[in-house]
């Protein structure tokens, strides 16, 4: 941490003292390079951290600049009070720009905002008040008082200290709680939903973010040029900036600085022959997704990665240490008897294909229900309908005695709902620490604007989900993988990470699906034991499981699903000696000794 | 209702020209998934490669388009083997992958061709035909022609040869496809040659019509991407009746709202896309759980 503060108070005394070196035409250069910079930063926020893909960062650019121009010269509003407007109306753009995000993602949202982002370059080369394929000069120079801001001397000191301040404030939203959040939504929007991330909101305040950012850069651009024209935000600029984060690692906004001030000085050494440069950082980008996707930022850990397998290094020793059970919470007999969760009639159709036809349970209070079936008999569709991901054909889901039929998951979640996925969904790029900080994480993305006004509680607040991060991994036995990716960890680690996400969430009701697939015997004790101290310690737990001396040992009710209709429900001995059960799972001529252990085959 | 009609008849060319390059895209899709952002610049060089032959070595209209056509599928070809190692993996990494491919190809070209454009003579007598009082360009008909024959052809070669039956397989299931003895990466190569071939065509079609210059490809690529989400991605018919319909609404635009055309091409697109984000045809949902 020391070296780290060391390493950046020299960088900030060089960037002090840089335009002491530097003739009239490098700082100039060295001023359009910082606006890139911070463009890219943005770029970086939206896509890399949020994993929204936003091609019209350089439109934002350009509504900043252009909103300054024509509020300085049109309405001769000071520059000052134009910047303002200017990235208030970034943002409204920003907020246009990234409604389709609402509905489509990856490639469609790509093109769509592509599309926008030519929309904006084709109005602005019309429009009258735009100053058409001319653009608008004379600009007038920002002003403060005792420095003159027309020598681009001292322009530098005012990008330099508006770069320091939001490269500090994209880091300090990254480490902390709304970062965290868009990361886990990049990384898996579906389990980032279901641990209670507004998913419709991060996407929205991502985009609003990249459009700050880049209204600021125009804003800065308009004062620093004082002409604006519309080859200045074209789509090869877009590109540009694009090829800036790609190959400094689009997911670290240091990343995103160095591939920013990189490239535009290999562009400034070959500023006489443009096409090789663009050959050049093309084929740079294509080569960095293919063989270092993390970009130059990614560099170091990937070599000392190369470097630690070279010296034989074989994995970790991180041991996995027991689980330590939860205090037992006093039953609350006035709420044993209340239904926690209630399916009404619930069916599902999936077109030709009927997954549930008219299934009702009701789950009481600290109840642990299995819920077994053969294959394909719909007991995910049913998890999927109760958690929200599926609105239901037909019927009601009460949660609470609140009817919460098809609301979003995050509402769910929200409401006191968790769940594990069948195939693990654990957040990849993030440590098994923050998986759990974000299921700790509470707090509504709608409040963001505490990142603005009120930073030191953010601080405070994330510095409390560590410390209960930190209690989590005790318990579960998991402080030795904290700082690791999931997908370097054992598959049954990995599960326990998933039920200590799924449990850090503070659910009433925990979903469980399939907890003891791809786990060895002594595994599926543990496992036993951990569900069973949940329980104990005051939630609702419904599971999804094949292995039969699990659910029998474990589950209080079990309700029989095949081919999405109940055929039993009951105490696990009355369900074990059901005809209808013995026939559903093994034909009618055997016995129900040995009932199939064999965990679903995971697609 | 006149001027309706010569409006709709102005944009079936481009229509078809629209419905090529989204068959282009929608064929790559559809078997792996991914959309190629450089295709609009595969349709540039097919464009200039076309027009090259035709111009300078002075080869006849259609065996220039056939030269062309196979020079560019082999710049499929290459797009396809670099970004192998990512197939099936991560997707986003892939569209940035053929960004980076059109950055480079957009430079190459303006290496090989320089940044001004130039002007293609129609094959076809110019004088238009007139028929009920409308006036149809000759050529305009052999672009409608070209276009059927091609889609046809694509058509026939999916559902009626191995090759083809492979490729439907690996985009209905990849890991299936490969369990079963297909060549996942061959087919792969074979669609983004024929979606690199389909540009190359659409672009020596859209020469006579248009301006040939660097930007081309852009809008071109881009209104044919619209075409394909119009009509549902992945969706042979739906590529085509997209096509057509972009290109009457770049017809109807270009009449009312003359330089904004573009800007409303663009709002209609990105309403329907939240509208309907599945388009005409389509039958995926966008986000797959």
């Amino acid at each position: 941490m020391k070296q780290r503060i060391a390493v950046a108070g020299l960088i900030g005394l060089a960037l002090w003292f840089l335009p002491y070196g530097l003739d009239s035409y490098a700082i100039h250069v060295v001023n359009v390079i910082l606006i890139f910079a911070i463009l890219a930063i943005g770029l970086g926020l939206v896509m890399g951290v949020a994993g929204q893909v936003n091609l019209a960062q350089v439109a934002f650019f350009g509504v900043g600049a252009y909103a300054t121009a024509i509020l300085t010269t049109h309405q001769g509003l000071g520059f000052w009070v134009s910047a303002v407007l200017a990235v208030l109306a970034t943002v409204v753009v920003g907020v246009v720009v990234g409604t389709p995000a609402l509905r489509v993602q990856s490639h469609y949202l790509g093109i769509v905002t592509l599309g926008l982002a030519l929309a904006f370059t084709n109005w602005v080369t019309n429009a009258e008040i735009a100053g058409g394929a001319e653009g608008i000069s004379a600009i007038p120079a920002p002003t403060l008082p005792g420095i003159d801001l027309s020598s681009e001397y001292l322009y530098y000191y005012l990008e330099l200290a508006v770069f320091a301040v939001v490269l500090t404030f994209g880091l300090f939203v990254v480490r902390t709680g709304l970062g965290r959040r868009m990361r886990a939504m990049r990384d898996d929007a579906l389990a980032a939903g279901a641990l209670g991330a507004e998913v419709p909101v991060l996407r929205m305040t991502a985009f609003m973010l990249a459009s700050v950012y880049g209204g600021v850069a125009g804003v800065l651009y308009a004062g620093l040029i004082r002409y604006v024209a519309p080859e200045s935000f074209n789509i090869a600029n877009m590109f540009l900036l694009l090829g800036m984060v790609i190959i400094g690692g689009r997911q670290s906004l240091i990343g995103c600085v160095i591939g920013a001030v990189s490239l535009a000085l290999v562009r400034e050494a070959l500023v006489d022959h443009p096409t090789i440069a663009q050959v050049a950082y093309g084929s740079v980008v294509v080569l960095v997704v293919v063989f270092a996707p993390t970009g130059l930022a990614g560099l170091p850990t990937r070599i000392r990665a190369l470097l630690a397998r070279r010296r034989g290094h074989q994995g970790t020793a991180a041991q996995l240490q027991p689980f330590q059970p939860y205090e037992t919470s006093p039953a609350d007999d006035t709420r044993r008897t209340t239904a926690i969760l209630e399916v009404e009639h619930v069916s599902k159709q999936f077109r030709g294909l009927k997954a549930l036809d008219d299934v009702s349970l009701t789950v009481a209070d600290r109840e642990i229900r299995g819920i077994v079936g053969p294959n394909g008999s719909g007991k995910t569709t049913l998890f999927n309908v109760i958690s929200g991901l599926y609105r239901p054909t037909a019927g009601r889901v009460r949660f609470l005695g609140r009817d919460m039929t098809g609301q979003a998951p995050y509402r769910l979640a929200r409401a006191g709902m968790s769940r594990t996925f069948q195939n693990l969904r654990l957040f990849g790029d993030l440590t098994v620490e923050e998986n759990l900080l974000v299921a700790l994480d509470r707090s509504r993305t709608r409040q963001s604007w505490r990142y603005v006004l009120r930073p030191i509680s953010v601080l405070r607040r994330d510095r409390d989900l560590h410390r209960q991060a930190r209690e989590v991994l005790t318990r579960y036995g998991l402080t030795e993988f904290a700082g690791l990716a999931p997908k370097a960890l054992p598959y049954g680690i990995q599960r326990r990470v998933e039920i200590a996400r799924a449990v850090a969430a503070a659910p009433t009701l925990l979903l469980l699906d399939e907890p003891a697939a791809g786990l060895n015997g002594e595994e599926v004790r543990q496992l036993s034991e951990i569900v069973r101290s949940i329980r104990d310690s005051g939630l609702t737990v419904i599971i999804i499981e094949h292995n039969m001396g699990l659910v029998m040992s474990l589950c209080e009710q079990i309700t029989v699903l095949a081919s999405g209709r109940i055929i039993a429900e009951g105490r696990p001995d009355e369900v074990a000696r059901d005809a209808a059960v013995i026939e559903a799972y093994l034909g009618d001529s055997m016995t129900a000794d040995d009932l199939p252990t064999v965990p679903e085959v995971t697609r | 209702m006149q001027v309706f009609l010569q409006t709709v008849i102005g944009g079936v060319s481009l229509g078809a020209v629209y419905a090529l390059v989204a068959l282009g895209f929608s064929l790559v899709y559809r078997t792996m998934g991914l959309v190629n952002f450089a295709h609009g610049n595969v349709v540039t060089v097919g464009a200039y490669l076309a027009s090259t032959f035709y111009l300078s070595t002075k080869l006849p209209f259609a065996l220039a388009m056939v030269v062309a056509i196979g020079l560019t599928a082999a710049i499929g070809l290459v797009i396809e083997r670099v970004l192998r190692p990512l197939e099936n993996r991560d997707f986003d990494l892939m569209l940035i992958g053929t960004i980076g491919f059109g950055i480079v190809l957009d430079a190459l070209i303006i290496m090989v061709w320089g940044a001004t454009g130039r002007a293609v003579p129609s094959p076809v007598p110019s004088a238009p035909i007139e028929l009920f009082g409308l006036r149809i360009r000759t050529y305009d008909l052999v672009v409608l022609a070209i276009a059927a024959a091609a889609t046809v052809l694509l058509v026939l070669f999916l559902s009626r040869t191995k090759r083809g039956a492979a490729m439907q397989a690996v985009a209905m299931d990849h890991e299936a496809a490969t369990a079963v003895g297909i060549h996942v990466g061959r087919s792969n190569a074979i669609a983004f040659m024929i979606g690199a071939g389909l540009a190359a065509l659409a672009g020596g079609l859209v020469g006579p019509l248009l301006y040939v210059s660097p930007a081309l490809g852009g809008a071109l690529g881009i209104k044919g991407f619209a075409a394909a989400i119009l009509g549902g991605f992945g969706s042979i018919p739906g590529a085509i009746v997209g096509g057509l319909a972009i290109g009457i609404l770049d017809s109807f635009t270009a009449g009312h709202f003359q330089g904004y055309s573009e800007l409303v091409t663009f709002l209609v697109f990105t309403v329907i896309i939240m509208v309907r984000p599945t388009g005409v045809f389509g039958e995926r949902t966008v986000n797959r759980a």
